[in-house]
């Protein structure tokens, strides 16, 4: 993968000639790029992806890739980064002024966009390619008016250009950018052998263009990032890779060194080794002994040849010697903040801003450590690096956000819904009918006549196995093993610590055969929390999820009974199926399985049936029941009918530190049987006695509070209200609230604080609807 | 570029001595606010260790949310008197902050979360903290860039809105807590590690650093995502996780969201800095860990959910993420004061995803402590002993993602 539109790297930038073997010797830079590119492009194994942007190595080799506006997750087995290397910018006065630029955006701007970018140059270097710009500019026409070369002595490469008239001027280099609004003149100054300027040295040459064009400095963030060591190498007076982490390799100028000859070299091994490691061949042990002996040996020979004179800046003062462009931070500032003791690269960084601007220290990284040393008087290497966070190259949100999907899910009745003009709410993922009609006509057909509220969205567990009946027993708080096959019992979860995690019902089908409901938000959690328990313990127990296998309703009312008697064989009388039994039968000639519970607080059957024909029973259930006036209700009758029998709802009644005994829920809690999940904790808050506890209330006086309003005495918070309706079969506002234990009591008067206002409430500790289940059982 | 007249150094070195009366393990903002204000209550033969360098810890890593829109009587009282500390901050300490009080919207998504704000809204009316449930009009007035239209999967219904709630410079702070502790004379030694604590007959009487031995009888243990390895030293085991926690920064923009926007229900929040950047997070890592290292998941999930709330900034691109980590309690409070046991060692630890705010008021009521002896009531309800006696203080519902 390349970030460029074509393949060929720094080379396809080139106008000179190579020297380059593999009879790539006397063409131009960009000609042997194609021929090199063309090879690749030839070979129909290798996958390409170009204009795309590596811009990040995580944890386990994961790479992030940009490629326009997608994104590519990549988790390679071997990686190879031949990221190549950047100049970076000299810190002078008016380095910031246009006209002044890096070698190697001249050489892109001449190759790459066919722009002559000047008239007359200087060329300011402390490196071989600076040379090669020259010749490049020379090429396209640009007068090159001087060549500063820090170096002491010219290189070779001078010769050609002293020929060609150029001025070349040794140990030197550029003291300022003279011009008002556009480069019109280079100063430059001498260096003594400690790399002070020469008084009295300067010289000033007109140009409109000052060439940049410094010691290479590898590219090599993505390495840091797949966990190799990066470290300043004073031969290279760079930041180069020391060390790689398995399965990295390097190859070409990201290693610190730019040679053509020695990039092919080293990426062809750097292919080999990842191949060879990927059991895909790569060569006898020998040859790669070989190969990797003469890479060693090309490296020693160039950095032998290595003539290098570090080079940041020269030192001056100046207002306008900046080193980092994007941020404005100037050599005098990271001074000042030196002084004022931010003398570590990482404090000098966050206070001055240096390298956080939007190239992330590319630019500037080197010139910044370098500036650093030079004013703590401490070396290169000693200053050290900041670290390369992720991503390399900025990206933009909607490319990491991709088109977002945010599921939803329909229980399979929703187009019925839709039909009756039901208006919906959002629960977790799901969306269910919040209301057909009327609150009040919905509440009303449910307590005096029937009604139906899908109810597919429970969370629904086939818990099965020769162990499921001691796991759930020692999961739950309540007791399990002793329910008899065909019936039904209430279940609290808790966790560890005593705390309600859900609630619903457990039914028992067989011996081994367990049907559990969880509420609508809580099956993620409870199903995990069932596997997180059974994980590596080896128990016969399978927790299968059959939620969306099953459409389920409920049907409520006192004359569900009798419409539920028209679909089905089954014996409904009370004797034969009581209530807390579960039947299996063919309900409108579908399997289903019946409950016979009543969240609601009246005779009611839990009916679930496989999906496909969720809909069909619907339209029977509703045909059945048309004599009795049956009416679907959604979820906001479904809260009314519950409160006034006072049942709670886990998450919206509770929180993080509710337990079942203040909870009221003592009755799920047995602590007289063996070990279960959360027993030490239960204990411990029935032996401390009860902090808070969660009672009903009814108003007293007319508005009905919100979900959330506190409870207060003297002013102060006590407690809080968790649910609050308008109650039509009461006539008057209930709900159930946390309140200290001393006012939980039947009749005590208690203040909510509502919109500002108090309001006055009656605590009600038995439910305000049909208090023993009478109609329940009926 | 910052104060730009004043060109001592903030702190300065000073030697390395073989005792003090307190030694503070962590140069993080409650390891450095707790050395000033001990300065201040005239206990000032302190010194501050720090392994790296000042701030390296999450003091440097975090997101610089400021508020006190808690949820229980007990955490409300306590985060705001660190705000109202934040507030005179800047002026105590001359030094620029960059405080901005902008404001702070918590956003429902859902009725159950109007109901949990609705509960937070009113225990800080209760408590005196400027703190109320607004709807979408009013929210797209504050917001204006913001998506209020049914589009998003998840509809914005209310919001909480926290007007003194802001942001700051955090690494200001931390270096001015630093200069104020330097300049009353209290030693700073970054570059300090803590590997070992000496006690007798529950007491302590020394740490052992990388630089040698140190005696004292005051240890003040403030080193956060590290605080479970520091406490194992005397042998304590803490009822901590350490977590990552990641965040991320875009590329300047014009100044366009001034109030910081939290939605639980997406994990996200974002805040404009000063400098324009937009500076995004979410809630902790899944799984426990001391790695900084950050992720392509988080990057990915935290974008997708900053642009269901802010579709107009699909273009806008990320510079760099990061992350730090998170000494997270079971109930989403710190654990404060003396350690039960052992006279001496000083836990201000548990600071989870929410500990900068605090950094203040733990710093003041710490160094009430160990100057006066006496644990200040506002920090009693945060003692250990209430993991043993089940007295938890419950903030995860208002400190999970809105740090
Ligand atoms: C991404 C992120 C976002 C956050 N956002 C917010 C926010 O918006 N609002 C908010 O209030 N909070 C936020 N937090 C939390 C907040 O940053 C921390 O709770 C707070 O900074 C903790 O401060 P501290 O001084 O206790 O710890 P730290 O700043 O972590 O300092 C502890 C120091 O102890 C040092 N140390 C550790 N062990 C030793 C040893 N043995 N010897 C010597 N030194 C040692 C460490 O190097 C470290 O510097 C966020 C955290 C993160 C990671």
């Amino acid at each position: 993968m390349d970030d460029q539109p074509l393949l060929g790297g720094a080379l396809r930038t080139r106008l000179g000639r190579v020297d380059g073997p593999g009879g790539l010797a006397g063409l131009a830079g960009w000609e042997a790029a194609r021929r090199l590119a063309a090879e690749v492009e030839g070979e129909p194994r290798i996958q390409r992806l170009q204009t795309a942007t590596a811009f990040g190595v995580y944890e386990g080799l994961l790479l992030g890739v940009m490629q326009g506006r997608r994104l590519y997750r990549v988790r390679p087995r071997q990686l190879i980064v031949a990221t190549g290397a950047f100049e970076h910018p000299l810190v002078f006065q008016g380095n910031d002024l246009p006209g002044v630029f890096l070698g190697t955006g001249l050489q892109r701007l001449i190759t790459l966009d066919g722009v002559r970018p000047g008239r007359a140059a200087v060329v300011v270097t402390n490196a071989d390619h600076g040379w090669a710009v020259a010749q490049d500019l020379l090429a396209v026409g640009v007068e090159v008016a001087a060549v500063a070369e820090a170096r002491p002595e010219l290189p070779p490469a001078a010769e050609a250009l002293a020929a060609a008239g150029v001025k070349c001027f040794a140990g030197a280099t550029i003291h300022d950018a003279r011009g008002r609004r556009h480069v019109e003149g280079a100063l430059l100054v001498r260096l003594d052998a400690g790399g002070d300027p020469v008084a009295g040295s300067e010289r000033l040459i007109a140009c409109d263009l000052i060439a940049v064009s410094t010691t290479p400095e590898p590219a090599g963030a993505l390495l840091a990032q797949a966990d190799g060591r990066l470290g300043y190498d004073p031969a290279l007076d760079a930041v180069v890779p020391q060390a790689l982490a398995s399965s990295v390799h390097a190859a070409g100028a990201v290693t610190g060194l730019s040679d053509l000859g020695f990039a092919l070299l080293g990426g062809r091994l750097a292919g080999l080794e990842a191949a060879s490691a990927l059991g895909l061949g790569g060569g006898e042990a020998s040859r790669m002994a070989t190969l990797r002996a003469e890479v060693e040996a090309h490296r020693a020979r160039l950095r032998r040849g290595l003539r290098v004179r570090q080079l940041t800046s020269v030192p001056s003062v100046g207002r306008k010697r900046f080193v980092c462009l994007c941020e404005d931070v100037t050599e005098k500032d990271l001074a000042d903040a030196v002084r004022e003791g931010f003398d570590h690269l990482e404090t000098l960084k966050r206070y001055t801003t240096v390298t956080m601007g939007p190239c992330q220290g590319k630019m500037c990284h080197l010139p910044a450590i370098g500036v650093t040393a030079r004013l703590t008087g401490r070396g290169m290497a000693e200053t050290g690096t900041t670290t390369a966070r992720p991503p390399v190259q900025p990206v933009p949100l909607g490319v990491l956000a991709g088109p977002h999907h945010e599921p939803v899910r329909r229980t399979p009745l929703h187009a019925r819904h839709a039909a009756l003009g039901a208006t919906w709410m959002d629960m977790g993922a799901w969306k269910r009918p919040l209301l057909y009609t009327s609150v009040e006509a919905e509440v009303r057909a449910v307590r005096e006549a029937v009604g139906v509220i899908d109810v597919s969205t429970l969370g629904k567990l086939e818990v099965v196995g020769r162990e499921a009946a001691a796991f759930l027993e020692w999961i739950h708080p309540g007791r399990v093993a002793d329910l008899a096959v065909g019936r039904i019992r209430y279940r609290v979860m808790c966790d560890d610590a005593g705390i309600i995690l859900d609630d619903g019902t457990t039914a028992r089908l067989g011996e081994d055969r367990f049907f559990v409901t969880t509420g609508t938000g809580s099956l993620e959690a409870v199903g995990q929390w069932l596997e997180w328990w059974l994980a590596g313990t080896g128990r016969c127990v399978h927790v299968a999820d059959v939620t969306s296998a099953y459409a389920a309703v409920n049907l409520a009312g006192p004359k569900c009974r009798e419409v539920l008697a028209r679909l089905t064989d089954l014996d409904l009388s009370p004797g034969a199926f009581p209530y807390m039994a579960v039947r299996e039968a063919l309900v409108g000639g579908v399997p289903a399985l019946l409950l016979r519970i009543g969240f609601v607080g009246e005779l009611g059957y839990e009916i679930h049936a496989p999906a496909e024909y969720g809909a069909w029973l619907w339209d029977l259930l509703l045909d059945a029941g048309r004599e009795h006036v049956i009416r679907p209700f959604g979820v906001e009758a479904q809260r009314v009918l519950r409160l006034e029998k006072l049942h709670l709802i886990p998450g919206h009644d509770t929180d993080a530190l509710s337990n079942p005994l203040e909870a009221d829920m003592a009755w799920a809690v047995k602590l007289d049987k063996p070990d279960f999940i959360g027993r030490r904790l239960l204990e411990a808050a029935r032996a401390r006695g009860l902090r808070q506890r969660l009672v009903g209330f009814e108003l007293l006086d007319g508005v009905v509070p919100g979900e959330g309003d506190a409870v207060v005495a003297d002013g102060r918070p006590i407690g809080r209200v968790t649910s609050s309706k308008w109650s039509p079969t009461l006539g008057r506002g209930i709900g159930m609230a946390w309140i200290p234990p001393e006012l939980a009591q039947e009749g005590v008067e208690i203040r909510i604080r509502s919109a500002g206002r108090l309001t006055r409430g009656r605590v009600v500790v038995r439910p305000f609807y049909d208090p023993d289940g009478a109609r329940l059982k009926s | 570029m910052w104060q730009l007249f004043r060109k001592t150094p903030m702190w300065r070195p000073r030697p390395f001595r073989d005792r003090y009366d307190v030694v503070i393990i962590g140069g993080g903002v409650h390891g450095l606010a707790t050395a000033y204000y001990l300065g201040r209550a005239g206990v000032r033969d302190v010194c501050v260790l720090e392994k790296s360098y000042l701030g390296s810890g999450a003091s440097g890593r975090n997101t610089a949310i400021i508020r006190s829109n808690y949820r229980t009587p007990e955490g409300v009282s306590f985060y705001d008197e660190s705000v109202k500390l934040y507030e005179r901050l800047a002026a105590d300490l001359g030094y620029n902050l960059l405080f901005s009080q902008q404001g702070h919207l918590t956003l429902a998504h859902t009725d159950s979360a109007i109901n949990g704000l609705r509960v937070r809204a009113e225990v800080n009316q209760l408590m005196g903290v400027e703190s109320r449930l607004i709807w979408p009009e009013e929210i797209q007035r504050l917001v204006p860039a913001l998506d209020l239209s049914p589009r998003p999967r998840y509809p914005v219904l209310a919001a909480l809105y926290h007007p003194p709630g802001g942001i700051i410079r955090h690494d200001a702070v931390v270096w001015a807590y630093a200069r104020g502790a330097d300049r009353m004379g209290i030693a700073i030694h970054p570059f300090t590690e803590a590997v070992g604590i000496g006690t007798s007959n529950g007491q302590v009487t020394s740490v052992l650093t990388s630089r040698g031995e140190i005696r004292a009888g005051v240890v003040v243990n403030a080193t956060a995502g590290f605080c479970s390895t520091v406490a194992k030293m005397v042998g304590l085991h803490l009822p901590i996780v350490t977590h990552p926690l990641q965040a991320f920064v875009t590329e300047p923009l014009k100044p366009f969201l001034d109030k910081v926007i939290v939605s639980a229900t997406l994990h996200v929040y974002v805040s404009q800095t000063d400098r324009g950047e937009l500076v995004i997070g979410s809630e902790i890592d899944p799984y426990s860990s001391y790695s900084s290292r950050s992720t392509l998941p988080f990057l990915e999930a935290t974008a997708a959910h900053t642009l269901e709330l802010f579709p107009c900034l699909r273009r806008v691109r990320v510079l760099r993420q990061w992350a730090g980590i998170c000494d997270m309690t079971p109930d989403y409070s710190p654990i404060l004061g003396e350690v039960p046991g052992l006279k001496g060692f000083i836990l201000d630890v548990g600071w989870g995803t929410y500990g900068f705010k605090a950094g203040p008021v733990a710093g003041k009521r710490i160094a009430e402590l160990i100057a006066t002896g006496r644990t200040p009531e506002l920090i009693k309800p945060f003692s250990l002993t209430r993991f043993y006696d089940d007295t938890l203080v419950g903030e995860k519902a208002a400190a999970a993602v809105s740090h």
